[in-house]
């Protein structure tokens, strides 16, 4: 296995090469002039001029590819063209808020999905099973904004159960900030992940060895904890862990209408600012997260069916 | 029975951290709608940004808080300068006592006094070609030596801040001389601009690169707390030195308690907390559960006001004012002079003529903005309230006469014209707005939605047709607004019309050196009236501000260059403490 982990951890060299390259063509051919952006309304000529010399905009494609090469490797990416801030502590303030925002919201909305999914596939076919099925794609149906502006308004404001807006540094102190995006992330999560897991449980449920098990006269209960949950875990770890770089990188209207200062509006921002640098290193710590993960989810096939082997 | 204890636990933990309203202290609240870029003035280029860092820094002017027209009067400076015959020689002098707030960066972390050498090095920062400043412009092409030094220092390793620059010249230790390069009357404005705030050399030197973190000013407020995204809270400076409320004000504020503090020691309040709110359902929100004194309203107007403009009964009960004041500002569909339909006066006059301005007004700004006849807003010389531009009105008939005799009968023969625009919701609006009023005279118009970067990318590089954009003043005079329409200002500059009239160009150079005076006011007029026929914009509005303010706010007045205005500003705490109930 752990030759199969650094071959992949290997691969994450021509992957990020290839990102990189990505993003690079993409804000040389499509994004607008940074230095227009960033001297603001009453830039000259002149001024612009001098500035993409500065920021290394008058180099060769080439050498500015390896800058880029070389800060993905590095995980230098220096600073913010727009705020002026270091990007990696801009990366480190905004991750603990939307960590602490996704965190929890995400391990109570899977349990929460798995623990109804089961019910719904023990009682499947029945009143209970239609009525959580309909709540799910009527959920599912309406906008992430529609949840955000409701639940904003009656929740926090009119009832006064939850703060409106904000965010502090530091456990407990967060926890009333982000109770209510917490909510609203759990109930937009949900309508998918139950219909999934139900699917999945579903699959498993008219396999031969849960015949097997009942004529054994397992109860039903435990056929479906012990027996089917384990068989079906494959693609429930895969569709739980390839959501977790979605974590860190943020929930960007949530964080934007409580005001949480995550991840989710760098990214946003530095599009709207052409701040390259940001942009750069988002995408690269993006990809970065996603193999580190998807290599997680595989490892994790193993513990949860022992006859898969990594080679 | 453990999962009930932890959803208790976390319910507990919800309700017992929420925060009780303050009584005891002077404390401001207050939203910025959007996000800081730091505290280094030089890079000062946002309103936003603008307000936090002036409760830190201060320059050598500001604008009276109560007076309008927008009077300049001294801040860190003694006096206003006295100007030489020429126009070119500046002499300033400072007060003394001044001091920068205490900071490590300063021997035994005591601040020192401010000093003339203080406010060159600052200028000499807005120039440094290693630094970038967004504010370079200020003083580009205006102080002796300044460009020279500039460009020196380009080719250099690390620029020299000890050579002497002919323009600047220290006289003594609180006075310093300004020499410019051509008299520019507007360059005391430029000293009110955040800027050229004032920034200590230690502070510049001890926090390097982390300098916008870490202000160091003479400002009445310490940064206490610094969260680029989420919030900023800032504690009254201790060794503020005297600085007095105005006894005086314009006409009419003694009626409205604006004067109620006059002679009082500034600042009003002990402590300052800034929310940075960017969502507009949030904003609102927060204001109306008394958590913020303060909002200003930039769209969704009737959430406070009815038809007549008037603050809503239920808003009123609370005690909630509405101020509804002009901007200096300008909105417009810009041509572009160097596409050849667009060219043809003809065309762009009946495009201007076929837009309903009465209707947009009513779409888009609840009645409230007043219709742009040119580019100069009211409230600056060079305005004149009777004169109508002749294609402003909303005249389809002449129109359409128009666009025959320029070839295109009824629209035909005419492209689709695309105009660019931002990709925002009320942006794409205004456009589809605009090409139903095409539409009536046979012209198609079609919405290119841009994120702000391409924007200004196709306007920089002239690849557009029409484009819409606001103007907001930079300082209060007119040369702010014509210099959109001066031809060496053409793409990339401000000119993104591209417009090019030597007569008005002749004007534009003879107006702006001279002072103030009948003389510049009619030179300003002229200019203003020749831009209007010749149409480079579809004119749309001059906006009004729209803010709202909670009963125990006092000293609100708007104010368009209100860098400095927090200092001014106090909180009732028996009135809060009264309303509170009722939140």
């Amino acid at each position: 296995m752990t030759k199969y982990i650094l071959r992949r951890l290997f691969y994450m060299i021509p992957v990020l090469m290839g990102v990189s390259l990505i993003i690079f063509l993409l804000f040389n051919l499509i994004a607008g002039d940074p230095t227009a952006v960033l001297l603001g309304k009453n830039a000259t000529a002149r001024q612009m001029a001098e500035l993409r010399e500065q920021l290394g905009l008058n180099k060769s494609l080439f050498a500015q590819y390896l800058d880029v090469l070389k800060s993905a490797f590095t995980f230098d990416f220096g600073r913010s063209w727009a705020t002026k801030q270091e990007i990696t502590y801009m990366i480190k303030q905004g991750a603990y808020p939307s960590l602490c925002l996704t965190i929890p919201a995400f391990v109570i909305s899977t349990v929460l999905s798995l623990l109804i999914s089961l019910v719904v596939a023990f009682y499947r076919g029945k009143g209970i099973d239609l009525f959580i099925r309909f709540m799910c794609i009527a959920g599912m149906s309406i906008s992430a904004l529609a949840y955000i502006l409701a639940f904003q308004y009656f929740f926090a404001f009119k009832m006064g159960w939850f703060e409106i807006s904000g965010f502090e540094y530091g456990f407990p102190d967060f926890i009333p900030y982000i109770a209510l995006p917490a909510i609203i992330w759990i109930l937009l999560s949900l309508g998918p992940d139950v219909r999934f897991f139900r699917t999945v449980i579903l699959d498993e449920i008219y396999q031969d060895y849960v015949r097997t098990a009942r004529a054994k006269g397992l109860s039903e209960i435990s056929i479906l904890l012990k027996h089917v949950l384990r068989n079906a875990m494959i693609p429930i770890i895969t569709y739980v862990v390839i959501q977790i770089p979605y974590l860190i990188l943020g929930a960007l209207l949530l964080e934007s209408f409580f005001s949480i200062p995550g991840l989710g509006g760098i990214t946003l921002n530095a599009l709207n600012s052409s701040d390259f640098p940001v942009i750069k290193a988002m995408a690269i710590l993006s990809s970065v997260i996603y193999i580190v993960f998807s290599l997680v989810s595989d490892v994790l096939y193993t513990f949860a069916d022992p006859r898969v082997k990594l080679k | 029975m453990k999962f009930a204890s932890l959803c208790l636990i976390f319910a507990l933990l919800v309700s017992g951290c929420s925060k009780e309203q303050n009584f005891d202290e002077r404390e401001l609240h207050l939203i910025s709608l959007e996000k800081i870029f730091g505290f280094d003035p030089i890079h000062v280029s946002d309103r936003y940004s603008g307000n936090e860092n002036g409760k830190v820094y201060e320059g050598l002017f500001e604008f009276h808080p109560l007076k309008r027209p927008y009077e300049l009067v001294p801040n860190l400076a003694e006096s206003l300068p006295t100007v030489s015959e020429d126009g070119l020689t500046y002499v300033f002098k400072l007060k003394k006592g001044v001091l920068f707030h205490d900071s490590p960066c300063f021997k035994d972390g005591i601040g020192r006094e401010l000093i003339a050498d203080d406010v060159i090095f600052s200028l000499k920062r807005l120039a440094d070609p290693k630094l970038s400043a967004k504010g370079w412009w200020v003083l580009d092409g205006k102080v002796a030596g300044l460009n020279e030094w500039r460009e020196k220092h380009a080719a250099l390793e690390s620029s020299n801040y000890e050579e002497e620059i002919s323009g600047l010249k220290k006289i003594d230790s609180h006075s310093f001389q300004v020499t410019l390069t051509k008299p520019f009357p507007q360059f005391q404005y430029s000293l009110a601009m955040p800027y050229t705030f004032i920034v200590a050399k230690e502070a510049v030197t001890h926090f390097g690169k982390e300098f916008l973190n870490h202000p160091v000013g003479t400002g009445p407020f310490h940064l206490e707390k610094f969260e680029q995204g989420n919030q900023i809270i800032y504690t009254k400076n201790p060794k503020f030195r005297e600085k007095f409320y105005p006894a005086e004000g314009a006409e009419g504020d003694d009626k409205l308690g604006l004067l109620a503090d006059a002679g009082k020691r500034i600042p009003l309040v002990d402590r300052v907390v800034v929310d940075i709110l960017p969502e507009t359902q949030t904003q609102w929100l927060n204001f109306q559960k008394g958590k913020a004194d303060l909002l200003e309203l930039k769209s969704n107007y009737e959430r406070a006001m009815d038809k007549k403009n008037e603050v809503h009964q239920e808003l009123k009960s609370k005690g909630i004012r509405l101020f509804t004041d002009p901007m200096l500002d300008v909105t417009f569909f810009a041509f572009n002079y160097e596409n050849p339909i667009l060219k043809d006066r003809r065309v762009r006059q009946a495009m201007s003529l076929a837009y309903d301005r009465a209707e947009a007004n009513k779409l888009f700004y609840n009645n409230s903005a007043f219709e742009a006849q040119s580019v100069i807003p009211p409230g600056l010389n060079g305005y004149r309230k009777e004169f109508k531009n002749p294609y402003t009105k909303l005249d389809l008939s002449q129109a359409r006469k128009l666009l025959a005799d320029a070839g295109y009968p009824n629209g035909k023969g005419l492209p689709e014209i695309t105009v660019q625009t931002r990709s925002e919701t009320v942006a794409r609006q205004q456009i589809e707005h605009f090409a139903k009023c095409m539409e009536k005279i046979g012209i198609k118009v079609q919405a290119g939605m841009n994120t702000w970067p391409e924007l200004i990318k196709k306007v920089t590089t002239k690849q557009h047709q029409l484009y819409t954009m606001a103007w907001g003043a930079d300082y209060p005079d007119a040369e702010n607004f014509l210099g959109l329409v001066f031809c060496p200002n053409q793409s990339p500059g401000s000119n993104g019309a591209n417009y090019c009239n030597p007569d008005f160009d002749a004007l534009f150079r003879q107006a702006t050196i001279l002072q103030d005076s009948p003389e510049r006011t009619a030179f300003y007029e002229k200019m203003n009236e020749m831009v209007a026929i010749d149409v480079p914009w579809v004119f749309g509005f001059h906006r009004t501000e729209v803010n709202v303010t909670q009963a125990w706010l006092k000293n609100f007045k708007h104010m368009e260059f209100n860098h400095t205005q927090v200092q001014y500003l106090g909180v009732d705490l028996e009135v809060k403490k009264e309303l509170s109930k009722k939140f």
